[in-house]
């Protein structure tokens, strides 16, 4: 397993570790042999990073981050730069896939248990990553410095506002200027092009170092490396390196298909990844008809929108993003796998999966008296997802299924009562049904079915 | 988790089908009332005709600030001597920027503040049909200053500078209330008060050929930017059967 190597890869060895590094992170790092489509996205994941940081490259090449010049920019590269086109749209093509993969990867874990014990850490890198991406996109969506870019930018800033006290002192700071101007798009193009990325650099060795120190998870959540063989490998590992190098090779060449057919063929997705009105330059007179940001912030957006008080509602949003960071100490059922988990425990997930789509599209509409009522209900599912999450943690009396069913519809129903209002008021209580479904659905089923029965887990992966 | 896929593809089938139930035309005419233009970027003499009518009738007012004459030569294959010869107007070299003589405060005094728009993005802002109406549904009005509106865009600052080719409709309007009682102007039909020199289909023609120009001018990659996405399909696909059969190869052993 050691042997000594020779030529100028021993003269290598010799002074730093290639070998043995190759050896724990690709050739002996043994991973389970069972992953599934699931598990591709991780390492889609680093593909995209790699097409946004050199595509970005490029870019940085000829965009002039200056208010007069930046529009002009981008169209010079869209028409007098070679191949600069496909570059640009690679990048935004790029930076909508990022987040695709990434949601992808996130709902992995959640099935699967992979936040869960020894994971934890991962999972915190992997939230980390999340929010410096989130705060990438948002900088790099200012730099086209379209009328959308502009206007979008000015909203999401002036949410800082809401803070008591310093709210305005904050957003000034942020902004460099009292409006949104040539000072904020040059700083958010030094933090677009070297600060996030190499934070996010960071964020990601941890997030592997992590994974590789205490192995992956896997679609049973059975540690594998609890039945080592004789030599110390474990039964059900198999070395990343060929099987899952060649594996992802085969995943990554679909994905690509997939992404080329985008950029060649619907580089602006019907307006979801390149949004019309930011073909227009930035016009501080002209506000666009409807901004809406981005879509992969919209689930988030909704949760804002649904809490009439501003800071309130900017509260709520972070706690969306902050409750996320809290999840292993959330879920603590010791059964990792959806596989072996409760039917009641599948239909949560999937609730909260249409409850965090809905959320989405929300955020993409404008605001009328029956969507907001909507965007309400949703965002309480969303939160009530995680308590539900907590309680299905361990087996527990009826009293606490009975007893947290009515006082959470009793929070809900003073809610209702004392801060919502609608131009009509029986819409608050036809949506009064959503939550009140899901609680009766995830609280009091169990009470009636079996359906919280869960399933003996196996001692090694299945298949 | 076969039931998770299932229910992930049914709910973006249905958000899909929700967003076009959701849009809704908001002009005081029936969607499509003017018919849908017919977008043809391979068809290199409409492209040509429509250069010819935005230098001659757009270009005086509107630039076009990104984009440059000898791209457009190049991409609608005219001749160097012919484009410069008959295509610029203002002196400008073959390499240029199309851009406008014009001053800003001059065209902000003459068109009562507005600045007419960028013609080489802000298509591609507002989309094809968009022009493709605007430019069909000028009327007379003698309240406005210029003795014209427009319905798709109400109150427009711009002059009906094809009024020469196309001649000038009188527009008949009738007064509905909505579910508000809110009185609203509903479009009835036009009826041409003074000819043109151009006849109904000639002048369809030259609109659709100015709207397909400017729909190459807001993107020019759109000309080669599918053909290519072929050729590199086409190679991923069959990369993707060499990966195939590289992965089942190694994992022939793995049970």
């Amino acid at each position: 397993m050691s042997e000594q190597s020779t030529g100028l890869l021993g003269w290598i060895d010799a002074r730093f570790p290639l070998s043995k590094m190759m050896r724990e992170h690709l050739s002996e790092y043994y991973a389970p042999k069972n992953f599934n489509f699931w598990y591709f996205f991780g390492s889609l994941a680093l593909l995209v990073l790699v097409i946004q940081i050199l595509t970005g490259i490029f870019l940085t090449m000829h965009y002039k981050p200056d208010a007069a010049l930046a529009f002009a920019s981008v169209e010079h590269i869209m028409r007098d730069v070679n191949w600069g086109w496909l570059i640009r749209y690679m990048h935004s093509t790029g930076a909508s896939f990022f987040f695709i993969v990434v949601y992808l990867h996130m709902f992995r874990g959640l099935m699967y248990g992979s936040f869960k014990n020894p994971r934890e850490l991962i999972w915190l890198f992997g939230m980390l990553i999340y929010v410096a991406l989130m705060a990438e996109a948002f900088m790099g969506y200012l730099l086209p410095w379209g009328n959308m870019s502009y206007w979008g930018a000015q909203v999401i800033i002036n949410l800082f506002n809401t803070i008591p006290f310093v709210g305005e002192a904050i957003s000034e700071w942020i902004r460099g200027d009292f409006v949104i101007s040539d000072a904020t798009l040059n700083r958010f193009f030094a933090l677009h092009v070297i600060a996030v990325p190499l934070a996010l650099l960071g964020l990601i060795v941890g997030h592997i170092l992590a994974l590789h120190e205490v192995g992956s998870n896997n679609p049973d959540g059975v540690e594998i490396k609890k039945t080592k063989g004789a030599d110390g490998i474990p039964l059900d590992g198999i070395p990343f390196h060929p099987y899952y190098t060649v594996k992802d090779i085969l995943g990554s060449v679909v994905f690509l298909a997939i992404f080329a057919f985008v950029i060649f063929f619907m580089p602006e997705m019907n307006g979801y990844f390149l949004e019309h009105a930011n073909f227009d330059p930035a016009n501080a007179l002209n506000t666009p008809d409807h901004i809406a940001p981005i879509w992969y912030f919209t689930p988030f957006y909704t949760v804002l929108r649904a809490i009439p008080d501003p800071f309130l509602g900017f509260m709520m949003m972070a706690m969306a993003i902050v409750v996320l960071f809290l999840l292993p100490w959330i879920d603590r059922n010791p059964i990792k796998s959806i596989r072996y988990r409760s039917s009641l425990f599948k239909i949560n997930l999937i609730i909260f999966v249409i409850t965090f789509v809905i959320l989405g599209y929300l955020g993409l509409k404008p605001v009328t008296d029956m969507a907001s009522q909507l965007a309400l209900r949703f965002t309480e599912i969303y939160f009530l997802f995680f308590f539900v999450l907590w309680a299905y943690s361990k087996p527990r009396s009826g009293g606490f299924w009975i007893g947290s069913f009515f006082v959470l519809l009793a929070g809900i129903t003073l809610y209702d009562k004392f801060m919502n209002s609608s131009e009509t008021p029986e819409l608050i209580w036809y949506t009064w049904v959503i939550p009140a479904a899901y609680l009766f659905i995830a609280l009091l089923l169990p009470q009636f079915t079996n359906w919280d029965a869960e399933k003996q887990v196996p001692e090694r992966v299945t298949s | 988790m076969k039931i998770v896929n299932k229910v992930l593809f049914l709910l973006v089938l249905s958000m899909l089908a929700m967003n076009a139930a959701w849009s809704a035309s908001e002009h005081a005419y029936e969607k499509n009332q003017f018919g849908k233009v017919n977008i043809e970027l391979h068809n290199k003499a409409s492209l040509q005709r429509g250069a010819k009518y935005f230098v001659n009738y757009c270009l005086s007012c509107h630039p076009a600030q990104h984009s440059r004459y000898k791209r457009v030569a190049d991409d609608l294959g005219i001749r160097e001597e012919l484009m410069v010869d008959n295509l610029i107007f203002t002196g400008q070299k073959y390499g240029e920027l199309m851009t406008v003589a014009m001053k800003r405060e001059d065209a902000q005094e003459w068109f009562l503040g507005v600045d007419p728009p960028d013609l080489s993005t802000h298509v591609r802002a507002i989309g094809p049909q968009a022009v493709y109406e605007f430019l069909k549904t000028f009327y007379v009005d003698g309240h406005r200053p210029f003795g014209v509106n427009n319905l798709y865009l109400p109150n427009t600052a711009m002059p009906h500078v094809l009024e020469g080719l196309q001649g000038l409709n009188r527009a008949e309007f009738h007064v509905e209330a909505d579910k508000d009682g809110i009185d609203h102007k509903e479009f009835d039909k036009f009826e041409m008060a003074k000819e043109g020199s151009l006849s109904e289909e000639e002048y369809e023609q030259v609109v659709t050929d100015i709207v397909n120009f400017l729909a190459y001018l807001s993107e020019p990659a759109q000309l080669i930017r599918k053909s290519i996405g072929v050729k590199v399909l086409f190679f991923l696909a069959l990369l993707g059967i060499l990966a195939f059969f590289l992965k089942r190869n190694y994992w022939q052993d793995i049970h």
